[in-house]
């Protein structure tokens, strides 16, 4: 890649932030400001009902006593799960964005005017991706972290007033560094594992002549549809390689980082409450060694080629 | 040095419609080429055909790339405006003039500023706050400050007021346009723009039916205007066309006997806009002669 090229993708992305700042920023702020107001919100009340905080201090004091393993899995776990709220909502932002990211251009004709700057079709679509799988998760990250980072802040003040050691008792425990780096490696291997999805809604959001996210629904959706009812007639049964299960599935499994790591093949008992649940670095990258992620990268790939073939013939005719 | 433009048996169809129907142009660098015709005529679908926004039959070349598959190339030396402003809603101007200046390599900045200076838009304006012809002064003074071998401009000045229009064309044709640059435009307020042309073209159910330079026209075509009464001797003379203003008949003469057709009256160079009328009008009238 020239340096060229480097500031062409730079500046693509710091258009899709100004084009989308809502969604890209005010967003997750959002939801960081939300969780906090809720968390000092609950705090005031709870001062109302506990006026020497003398519960809130033996929570503390209890969580101070626990052993290690468990104020572990205790603290970073409640971090964790704070930040699958933001991981729920990026996913659902992500699929909008890419729905009308090739089609908003072409219907209002704005497309005449990035057309007539010297950048390929292909750069353009890239462009678009990349602030799926890097740009966004990376500003939802950011949100996390400031999250996470007032909170522990409120919980050290807290734990100063019950005389609680708060090092040994959070912070260690919140064991930030692993948190974070699992975290920002389970975006990116869920980046690969839905880039079907994502290059999927790219290719229909290229071509499709109105509502490309409805388009881009209901052609998987009736395509299982289909399926189903032609197994269900000629064999009265479920199809054993079912498309639609196929796909719900990508889906599902790909909602956080978290999930992923949880196989319920094996049902809740033979899960083990561990902070291995959802910090472990092997079963993240476990994904990138699964003959369907990368089958998926290939299909991913054909579908954002065609992207940019029905990108290059938007202005035709 | 090769032809900005070069075609050769350019072709496009829909459906059973032939937009384009073979067409051949060579226009070299320094030129302003006026490319006029009715609506649907194809003058879309060529300049389409040439900033490598559609597809094509035939050869064509421009500035010697193949726009069809190097139009992000072909753009870092063709600038354009398309029949209506389209710049992204969006954005606020001072962002679209940022994100213009990191893309082109030949955009300046001081220029851009330049042209904007006697014009009300602001910087942090957003564009869907502006008006329809502040959008186009704004999409005009990016363009110009692009510094590129070929414009192409389609209605550059629709929606813009009488002043701002007579200041645009002054500003390009003695700020912008050089000996190294190409200007095509199409338009159709021809008056506007027929002092400033040096070349002709004009198109028509996707065939050119004139193209030659304005020192060609001017030679090759003369208006005669005469008395009622002479009119007939005016008529077995051969004109292409005939007008009636104020009880004169005016005769259009392609390259005329021209003793005895100054012999009959006044003598004028006609106007591109009357010789539109003449050259298309002529030949629809013919058509449908034709096919009664």
């Amino acid at each position: 890649m020239t340096r060229r090229s480097l500031t062409t993708i730079s500046t693509l992305l710091r258009r899709e932030l100004w084009e989308s700042p809502v969604a890209f920023m005010w967003t997750p702020l959002g939801i960081a400001l939300l969780i906090l107001a809720f968390v000092v919100f609950s705090l005031i009340l709870g001062g109302r009902f506990d006026a020497e905080m003398a519960y809130t201090s033996d929570m503390l004091k209890m969580l101070a006593e626990q052993p290690d393993q468990q104020r572990r899995l205790i603290v970073s776990g409640m971090l964790f799960w704070i930040s699958a709220i933001f991981f729920q909502l990026m996913l659902l932002i992500i699929l909008f964005y890419l729905a009308g990211s090739l089609f908003d251009d072409r219907k209002d004709r704005s497309i005449l005017f990035w057309k007539s700057l010297p950048v390929s079709d292909c750069m353009t679509v890239a462009s678009k991706l990349a602030a799926a799988c890097l740009l966004v998760p990376a500003l939802f990250f950011l949100a996390i972290v400031l999250t996470h980072l007032v909170l522990l802040l409120i919980a050290t003040g807290y734990s100063l007033v019950a005389g609680v050691n708060p090092w040994t008792t959070i912070w260690a425990p919140a064991t930030l560094p692993r948190l974070w780096s699992v975290m920002l490696l389970g975006l990116v291997v869920q980046a690969v594992w839905l880039l079907p999805v994502y290059a999927w809604l790219l290719f229909c959001s290229s071509w499709a002549p109105r509502l490309p996210l409805l388009i881009a629904i209901a052609i998987p959706a009736g395509l299982a549809l289909t399926q189903h009812a032609w197994t269900l007639i000629t064999r009265f049964g479920l199809p054993e390689f079912n498309i639609g299960l196929i796909m719900l599935k990508r889906l599902g499994s790909g909602t956080l980082p978290m999930s992923a790591n949880v196989q319920f093949d094996g049902g809740f008992d033979s899960i083990e409450f561990s902070d291995e649940l959802f910090m472990s670095f092997s079963t993240t990258l476990g994904h990138l060694a699964k003959l369907e992620t990368w089958v998926g990268v290939a299909i991913a790939l054909v579908l954002l080629w065609g992207a940019v073939w029905f990108r290059r013939r938007a202005t035709d005719g | 040095m090769n032809p900005t433009i070069k075609a050769r048996n350019l072709r496009r169809h829909f459906g059973r419609t032939r937009a384009l129907d073979g067409i051949d142009l060579d226009i070299p660098a320094g030129r302003i080429v006026g490319l006029i015709g009715p609506n649907g005529a194809g003058k879309t679908t060529a300049l389409k055909a040439i900033l490598g926004l559609s597809s094509y039959e035939g050869e064509l070349s421009v500035l010697g790339l193949d726009p069809a598959r190097q139009r992000d190339r072909l753009m870092e030396q063709v600038c354009f405006i398309a029949d209506v402003a389209v710049l992204p809603r969006w954005a606020r101007v001072g962002r679209i003039i940022d994100l213009t200046e990191r893309l082109h390599p030949r955009f300046s900045r001081e220029r851009c500023m330049h042209f904007l200076k006697n014009s009300k838009v602001r910087l942090d304006s957003r564009i869907r706050a502006l008006s329809k012809g502040m959008v186009v002064q704004l999409h005009l003074a990016l363009v110009m400050a692009i510094d590129a071998r070929l414009l192409v401009l389609d209605e550059p000045t629709l929606g813009l007021d009488i002043l701002f229009r007579k200041q645009f064309y002054s500003s390009l044709l003695n700020e912008y346009f050089d000996e190294e640059r190409t200007i095509l435009i199409t338009t159709h307020q021809v008056e506007e723009v027929e002092h400033i042309l040096t070349d002709l073209i004009f198109i028509r159910d996707g065939q050119l039916i004139l193209n030659s330079s304005m020192d060609e026209v001017h030679e090759r075509y003369v208006e005669l205007m005469v008395r009622a009464d002479q009119a007939e001797e005016a008529r077995r003379l051969g004109p292409l066309h005939e007008r009636v203003l104020f009880g004169r008949h005016i005769f259009l003469f392609d390259r005329p006997d021209d003793e005895r057709v100054e012999a009959l009256g006044e003598l004028h160079k006609p106007s591109v806009a009357d010789l539109f009328v003449a050259l298309m009008g002529n030949e629809a009238q013919s058509g449908q002669e034709r096919a009664a």
